[in-house]
Order: structure tokens, then sequence, then C-alpha cells
């Protein structure tokens, strides 16, 4: 039988997709094993989102509210979860691998003495599965007693809710001392979120072959002509030409797009990571060479500068 | 005010521009596998020696490993590091937890220090957070993927930590541990310095101590249970070329059909 918890990280009022993942993952495995998924969500201003978490499939939602907790720092989140732990016992915790649960999960493991697992890419029974060596080979870890994992994005599909389902709903004491609460986030630069590259069915994504800010305009051009949602790389995004919600891959998103069209983009790892799984591939590069070429399924060599135009003249056509 | 500085190295295998199989056919990796000095543990070190630059002090560097694994430590003098620990991790490969703490066990008796700087080993894919076992057993406050220090002094350091959609700014008390990122952005911190002559020459004869821990005391909860070689993604490709407008309008028709 398997207990599980699922941390449930929130963020503007809304659970983090790849928490959801880690639920529906979670669901799958109690399911067969007659265990229970319960959430625990840490944070201020937390509480409706974590309620909606019944209609995802949690049993239980354990929700530990507190203004100091507004925004995510190690120490008092270490604190607040593994107290939480301290009388809860569960036999598998599940983070999402997001830059909060990759912190959260190890120093909760610490904490309490238990294994820890990060970037997981499967998960079953008690066995975790990570991709490593440049996605070459596949390690199993086994742990023993408790254990706590962090899960990648695409470990599950988020199922859709279901409103007949509710969870029992509880607070939890926080009890933040000093030694909890002696670092401080000073200030934050994030991006407000302006694309939903997540559900885009076409993207159009362009690299550091486009050369310049004004050249993206010849993207922008074939992405309206598409109804396509605009990605980019890291490069792009580096450079000042879009801003960070459009970039794609280990430190972007992930995203899963019947069509994909790369426009100067060499197809470094970090960039393919977040786009492999697309449909359908089509790289536009001037280096017959370029590493994006081998998972294309459509290669064109040439120049974006000539490429986009012809592309959007046809379509338009 | 000067700082006493600790960074954490590893040798890792070498996963850039890898081809054929990396494991045996007993499902170990490969002899032939070629090691290199963690890209990341690179760039906790470079901001450990711009701090000495800048503030004065000193830098040690600790690695677990057998004498022949910590060829980075002797890496670490080259580049001008003033002392380097070695912690003898025993017969067998250990987890990440029980090298954190044997490293801890070592920090513990090496005497006062101010910051620690480890990286986050993201550029392997075995993303183990080291450093955050490594505060945890020392009891002391930490900052992962950090990609620069805003400021430190005052007994505080302030690290710019790179998030999803962009960058957050955590001040912590010293002493503090850095897990030190990619940082890619600005100013790139990758760059090594150069190897000066003399202290390579010195370098190379120098005895490389071993801290005075007990591998066989610590266990790790987690052990790996096998290896599997992934296969190569199989991806049909047609070439298009960029003048024929009969070859990209099929194409277009092709992708676009389920739409
Ligand atoms: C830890 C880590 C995390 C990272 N995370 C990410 C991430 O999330 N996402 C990401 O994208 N990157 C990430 N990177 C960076 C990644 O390694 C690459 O540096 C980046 O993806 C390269 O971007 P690019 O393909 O745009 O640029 P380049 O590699 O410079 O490629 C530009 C390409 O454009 C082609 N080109 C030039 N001119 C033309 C033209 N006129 N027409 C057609 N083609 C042309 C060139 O042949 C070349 O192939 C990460 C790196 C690290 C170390
Ligand atoms: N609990 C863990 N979580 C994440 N990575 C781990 C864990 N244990 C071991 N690793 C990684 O697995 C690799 C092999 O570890 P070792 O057992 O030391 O040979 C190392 O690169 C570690 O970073």
């Amino acid at each position: 039988m398997s207990n599980i918890l699922v941390y449930a990280e929130i963020e503007d009022g809304v659970v983090h997709d790849v928490s959801l993942q880690c639920l529906a993952k979670g669901r799958e495995i109690a399911d067969a094993s007659s265990g229970k998924v319960d959430c625990l969500a840490v944070g201020s201003g937390i509480r409706a989102a974590a309620e909606g978490l019944g209609a995802f499939g949690a049993e239980a939602v354990f929700v530990a509210e507190d203004a100091k907790l507004e925004q995510y720092l190690t120490s008092p989140f270490k604190k607040v979860v593994s107290d939480f732990l301290k009388t809860n016992s569960y036999d598998l915790i599940l983070f999402p691998a997001t830059t909060v649960g990759d912190d959260l999960a190890p120093a909760v493991a610490e904490a309490l003495g238990v294994a820890c697992v990060l970037h997981c890419d499967g998960l079953a029974g008690d066995a975790l599965t990570r991709l490593e060596f440049d996605r070459k080979v596949s390690t199993t870890y086994k742990a023993e007693g408790c254990t706590i994992a962090s899960l990648k994005d695409g470990i599950a599909v988020a199922g859709a809710p279901d409103s007949s389902r509710s969870a029992q709903v509880s607070d939890v004491a926080v009890e933040l001392d000093a030694a909890s609460t002696k670092s401080k986030v000073l200030r934050r630069d994030v991006a407000k979120k302006t694309v939903n590259l997540k559900d885009a069915k076409i993207i159009v994504a362009g690299g550091a072959g486009v050369g310049t800010k004004e050249n993206f305009s010849l993207i922008e051009e074939l992405a309206d002509a598409l109804g396509a949602q605009i990605g980019a790389t890291r490069a792009v995004v580096d450079a000042g030409w879009l801003p960070a919600d459009h970039q794609i891959g280990q430190t972007g998103v992930t995203v899963r797009p019947a069509v994909y069209i790369a426009c100067g983009i060499s197809g470094a790892v970090q960039h393919r990571v977040g786009m492999l799984d697309s449909g359908k591939i089509i790289a536009i590069n001037t280096d017959k060479n370029a590493p994006i070429f081998k998972i294309a399924h459509y290669k064109i060599e040439g120049d974006l500068k000539e490429v986009l135009p012809k592309l959007v003249k046809l379509i338009k056509a | 005010m000067s700082y006493n500085c600790i960074v954490i190295v590893r040798e890792v295998w070498d996963t850039r521009d890898l081809t054929g199989s990396v494991l045996a056919d007993n499902g170990s990796i490969k002899d032939s596998m070629l090691t290199r000095f963690e890209p990341e543990d690179m760039n906790a070190l470079e901001m450990a020696l711009r701090i000495k630059d800048e503030h004065g002090g000193k830098v040690t560097a600790f690695s677990v490993g057998t004498p022949k694994q910590v060829d980075v430590l002797r890496e670490c003098l080259y580049r001008g590091v003033d002392e380097v620990v070695r912690v003898d991790a025993g017969a067998s490969s250990l987890g990440t937890q029980a090298a954190a703490q044997l490293l801890a066990d070592a920090i513990g008796k090496a005497g006062q220090y101010d910051l620690i700087c480890v990286g986050v080993t993201v550029a392997d894919g075995e993303s183990s957070m080291l450093g955050t076992h490594v505060a945890g057993k020392l009891g002391i406050e930490q900052v992962s993927y950090v990609d620069a220090i805003e400021e430190i002094g005052e007994g505080r350091v302030v690290g710019k930590r790179g998030i999803e959609m962009g960058y957050e700014y955590i001040e912590a008390p010293l002493p503090a541990l850095l897990s030190v990122g990619v940082a890619l952005v600005e100013d790139d911190p990758r760059t090594p310095r150069s190897a000066k002559a003399m202290l390579k020459l010195k370098a190379k004869k120098a005895e490389i101590p071993s801290a005075d821990v007990d591998a066989s005391a610590v266990t790790s909860p987690v052990s790996i249970a096998g290896r599997e070689a992934v296969p190569e993604r199989a991806v049909e490709s047609k070439d298009v070329a960029a003048e024929d407008e009969t070859a990209l309008k099929s194409m277009l028709d092709d992708v676009l059909k389920g739409e």
C-alpha cells in the first residue's frame, strides 16, 4: 500500500501544472495499491486554489497558510513541511521538479533523514527512474523507507477537474522560529506570462540565427499566418529580443505542440529537451550539420530570411 | 573585511558530444568515458576566487573521492586556490546524501568559514542537490540556483537566484552555502583563469592532503538498482529544398492536415 503526499506549489492563486501532474501520477499509484493521495500547500493566499485540489483527485488537503510564507524561501518552507511530516507519515512524497520543488525536496529529506531522488521521469512501484548522460541512459534508483522525489514535467497528464470529487481540507499550524526566518527575498524580477506556449497547437520558434530583434517580424508574420504562438531559445531571451516567458527548454517551458517550426535554432540539448516531443518538427537552418536536423521531420537548409516570407506567401495563397 | 570561502568540486563524466553507447555490456559505465571538471563547480570556484580577489581571504577546495578521482583538486591549485582537501569515500561509490555527510564532517573540522560555493550539476542531468544536503547537515542557510553574487558584506550575502521566468535576490546571513547555477547571463564566469606557470609547477608536486573522516560510518538511503541504454530517437526526416515552392507547399499541407 502506498500513501502519497503531493506538494502543491501555488503561485498567484494557481496550482503549478507539474504539481497537478504529480497528483495524477500519485493517484495512479495509490489506486493500484489501494493507498491514498493527499496534498500539502504552503504559502499565503493559497486556500482557494488548495481547496480545488479535491477535484483533481486529492483525498485530503492540508493548508499551511501564513503571511510570512508569501514568497518561497528554503528555511521556513522546510520547517513547515518537515514539521508536518513528523506527525503525518507517508511512503512517498512528490514534489514538482521546479526551482521551488528541487530546492525544497532535498532540504526536507535532509531535515527528516530520508531518501531523495530528484528529476525523475518515471515512477513505478518503488523504482524511480531518471534520464542521465545526455538522455542516453535511464537509471533506476531504489530507496529504503520513506522516499522524497521530484518529478519532471511530462510525468503524467494533469487530468481535468472532476467537480463531483472533493477533499477534506484542514489547516496546518505554522510555527516559524528565529532559526527558520534568517534569510529574506529582497526583490523579484519575473516576467509576466503573456504567452501560453503549453497549450499552443503550433509554435514558431526563433533562435540566435534570426539575427536581430527587428528580424523577429519575420517570425511574427509566419506565426500570425498560422495562428501560432512564438517561442524562443535562451540565446534570444538573453539578447533581450523576447521576454523570458517565450523561452523553451530546460530552464524554460516544455512544449508538445502538433507542429514546431525551429528557425535559426542550433538545437542544443538544453533546448531540445523542451520541444522534442512535438508532433512534427520543421527546422530551418543555414548549417546542414546543425543538431536540430537530427530530430527534425522536415529539414530545410537555407536562410530563414528567405524561407519564412516564402512560407507566409504560400499559406496566404 | 576578508572572507574564508570553501568550494566543493567534483570530477564527473563528460557528457558533451556523446556518440554511441555509454554503457558496457554488463550495464556499467564504459571505461572509455572521459571525465571533466563539473562545469557548475567551475562557476562556483570562479565565484570564490573573485571574492578573494576583491576582498582578500582564502579559498579552500574540497572534493570526495579516491586520489585518482580528484584531479580537480590539482586543477583548483592551478587556478589559484590556497588549500585543497580530499575527502576519502572508501572503496564503494557513495550516494549524494552520504557524500554530503562526509563533506560536512570534513568542513566542520576545517575551522572557521564564511561562505561555501558548490555547483548545482545540471549539465549531465544528474542534478543532485549536494549543496542542500551539506547546508542541512551543517545547519547553515543556503540559496540554490545562484547565478551571481550581488553583494557580500556585513555578515550577509545577496545571491541572484535564477527561477522560472526571471530572477530573485535572496539575502542570507553568513556563513551560508550557495548552490551555483549556470550563470550564462551577463558575465560568464566559466572562463578559466590563466593557470600561472609557477603555480602549476608547484602544484604538480603538491601533496593532496586528505580529511580525517570515516567513510565506513555513512550510509545512503538511495541506491542505483540498474541502468538501461535509451535507444536513439528515430525520426523519419525529409529534406525540403529551400527554393522549391512546390515542396514547401506540400510540406505545409502535410503538417497542417491535422489542424
Ligand atoms: C544549464 C543550461 C540551461 C539552458 N537552458 C536553455 C533553455 O531552456 N532553452 C534554450 O533554448 N537554451 C538553453 N540553454 C542554452 C543552450 O545551451 C544554447 O546555448 C541555446 O539553446 C542556443 O540558442 P540558439 O540555437 O538560438 O543559438 P545558436 O546555438 O547560436 O544557434 C543559432 C543557429 O542559427 C543558424 N543560423 C544563423 N543564421 C541563420 C539564418 N540566416 N537562417 C537560418 N539559420 C541561421 C546557425 O547555423 C545556428 O545553428 C541552456 C544552457 C545551459 C548550460
Ligand atoms: N538521492 C539522489 N538524488 C539525486 N541524485 C543522486 C542521488 N543519489 C545519487 N545521485 C547521483 O547519482 C550519481 C551516482 O552516484 P554514486 O552513487 O555516488 O555513484 C551521482 O552523480 C549522484 O549525483
